[in-house]
């Protein structure tokens, strides 16, 4: 009786589902579409919403076999000329700076030769769609083993937290002892501890202990929380996992070794590939702690927030860059989605 | 039979627990206590109360960190939620294409903060394409020039991006508590002649209330340590955060003695301030637990 709409408000709930699926879609058609435009789009305004797959230039031929090369930047002054030359190595650049065409300069010459004998035209060119994400990797230096270490500290950092919090997780859910509810609010408590917080003085220790700047160190910072929540997360599942099993499995002569990688563990093994994954995006989306941790090993998240404040220019580098970093982030947060709501206050999704 | 366990079963769940004693020993009480030492240290070595934290008083943008974090904190949840929940009681009944609107609304959280931050400037450069995007539907005739905004208008432009970043996410939560209500509660008010806003006043928001409360108080932690869309977006001291001075003393003017002490102090402010929330949390949420509401989270 309650949930039979009218027309009216049909009509109503429609608009203000399309009005929040395009609030969210918008704002990322835009990026993508900066992440994919050459850099002479990135001065044209206003910006295009839909990538862009081709560039058109007009070519008038010159004497002394130089050509004239036209470009329309859509502000209403029509094609407007960029630059008349013979020289296939600058047109090469030209193409590829501006344009993100990467075509060898000799085929250009030979292309606009056409109009020779056809007069001046219109070529229309194939962007490299991927001459941004080439770029970044190119005028950042550092950002290839970034990415690589961005990998190997996530990498540690589900390691680590795996192993250790598990293990607690199994104590709390199986065992009744003294000091179980203190150590369940002290786990709470690291949990939600600011990692800013300690990172200074973990800078100091770790220079002490000699891994400074090494993914191990940064990873030790990263597992504070993610412990926790390892074993936060493990325990529940634990306790969901039938006991009589485990007896059972004593019965036939395993050991408790065995009992706990035979059974235990592949039973539980949906709650720790969840907790793997917080560990996995607390690493790969950092950059306070990264930026205080390391000086010459930086990882891809620290290295996108660096290119933006050097390369105002060309933004749509840093973007691409960026692309790179959503994406894993991205899939793996669509992976653990059924546990957020549950980190969120105990909702289930 | 039980040749292999020759620990008494008493000690088993410790032995768990030791090594990750060890590594809380090792790498967050020797930190904590060390980071917390030195605000105690002074710039000649010795023991001092006061010094550092005169010298984070006194240092320049204090007071303007301090009062942006709390507006900040408190603006965006608050508005976070009053628009994830107006949100949520109308999209909470099933509806074909309800799993797209889910989908469409996790993906601002999961994009990573360094890349929100970048799309966000893309988009309030000005010739970026917010400004394409308005003028094309002729909303405005000049470009907005976003980027110059200053003190407080600074403020709520990250408390937009912030809310385009969270809000999607706070929704889904709620709508989650809402399909979880029980209907014949809805429908035993109509019958005893309820109206639609005596149902939402006294069945539908106490019932939400538990996952609304605990849920608030973790955004808030999460709020009061923003700085890497304000630095990305403005550039550093132009909204300053708590977060954002310890970033700006380690990243922007590293090396002197003072920067330091002050990222130390910063620090030192940062952790009272989120465990204080902490506490709060863990009292609401045995509250909650006592009251029979909501799991413990």
């Amino acid at each position: 009786m309650m949930d039979r709409l009218s027309a009216v408000q049909k009509c109503v709930f429609a608009i203000i589902l399309a009005g929040m699926v395009m609030l969210v879609t918008i704002p990322l058609l835009f990026f993508i579409t900066v992440s994919f435009s050459n850099a002479t789009e990135m001065t044209q305004f206003p910006k295009r919403m839909f990538p862009s797959g081709e560039v058109t230039v007009y070519v008038e031929p010159e004497e002394g076999g130089k050509y004239e090369l036209f470009y329309d930047y859509k502000d209403g002054n029509g094609y407007t000329s960029i630059i008349t030359t013979n020289s296939a190595s600058k047109l090469e650049k030209h193409f590829a700076r501006q344009y993100a065409v990467t075509i060898d300069g000799d085929e250009l010459l030979e292309e606009f030769a056409k109009t020779r004998t056809e007069g001046a035209r219109e070529f229309t060119f194939k962007k490299d769609m991927f001459y941004n994400f080439r770029q970044f990797f190119k005028i950042v230096p550092n950002a290839g083993p970034a990415l690589k270490n961005s990998i190997i500290v996530s990498l540690y950092t589900i390691l680590i937290s795996l192993s250790l919090g598990s293990l607690a997780g199994y104590a709390i859910a199986r065992y009744k002892f003294k000091g179980r509810e203190q150590i369940n609010v002290g786990l709470l408590i690291v949990r939600m501890f600011p990692t800013v917080g300690i990172s200074i003085p973990m800078a100091v220790m770790l220079i002490k202990m000699g891994l400074y700047d090494t993914m191990l160190g940064l990873a030790f910072l990263y597992s504070i929380p993610n412990i926790a929540l390892t074993s936060w997360i493990t325990s529940s599942i634990f306790i969901g996992i039938n006991k009589e099993l485990e007896e059972a499995s004593f019965v036939f002569g395993a050991n408790s070794v065995q009992t706990f990688m035979k059974i235990t563990l592949p039973m539980a093994f949906p709650a720790m590939a969840a907790s793997s994954m917080y560990s996995f995006l607390t690493a790969w989306n950092d950059t306070i702690s990264a930026l205080i941790l390391t000086n010459e090993n930086q990882t891809l998240a620290l290295v996108v927030y660096k290119a933006i404040g050097t390369t105002s220019s060309g933004i749509q580098y840093a973007a691409a860059g960026s692309i790179v970093l959503i994406i894993p982030a991205l899939v793996f947060t669509f992976i653990i989605r059924k546990y957020i709501g549950q980190m969120w206050g105990g909702v289930e999704l | 039979m039980h040749k292999s366990l020759k620990v008494p079963k008493k000690a088993t769940p410790y032995l768990l627990l030791f090594p990750i004693f060890i590594y809380y020993a090792v790498f967050w009480l020797a930190p904590v206590v060390s980071g917390v030492r030195e605000v105690f240290i002074g710039m000649d070595g010795g023991f001092t109360l006061t010094e550092n934290l005169k010298l984070m008083f006194q240092s320049e943008l204090f007071s303007e960190s301090v009062l942006n974090t709390a507006a900040f904190a408190a603006i965006s949840v608050i508005l976070q939620y009053i628009i994830a929940l107006v949100l949520a009681l109308l999209l909470s009944r099933k509806f074909t294409g309800s799993k797209l609107l889910m989908f469409v609304s996790m993906i601002p959280m999961a994009i990573t903060p360094t890349a929100t931050a970048i799309l966000w400037k893309t988009g309030l450069v000005k010739d970026g394409w917010i400004n394409s995007l308005l003028m094309n539907l002729h909303i405005i005739d000049q470009p907005i020039v976003f980027m110059n905004a200053e003190g407080f208008n600074a403020i709520l432009l990250l408390i937009a991006i912030d809310t385009w970043t969270v809000t999607p996410s706070v929704m889904i939560i709620l709508i989650a508590g809402l399909q979880g209500l029980q209907r014949e509660l809805k429908e035993a008010a109509y019958t005893f002649g309820a109206n639609k806003w005596q149902i939402l006043k006294d069945i539908t928001l106490p019932i939400l209330k538990p996952s609304i409360t605990t849920s608030v108080i973790m955004r808030m932690i999460a709020a009061v340590q923003v700085w890497s869309i304000a630095v990305m977006v403005l550039g550093y001291s132009k909204a300053p955060f708590l977060v954002e001075r310890i970033a700006f003393y380690v990243d922007a003017i590293p090396g002197v003695d003072t920067s330091t002490k002050l990222a130390y102090t910063y620090s030192f402010l940062t952790t009272i301030v989120v465990l204080l929330a902490t506490v709060v949390y863990l009292r609401v949420s045995n509250r909650n637990r006592i009251a029979g509401g909501g799991e413990e989270g």
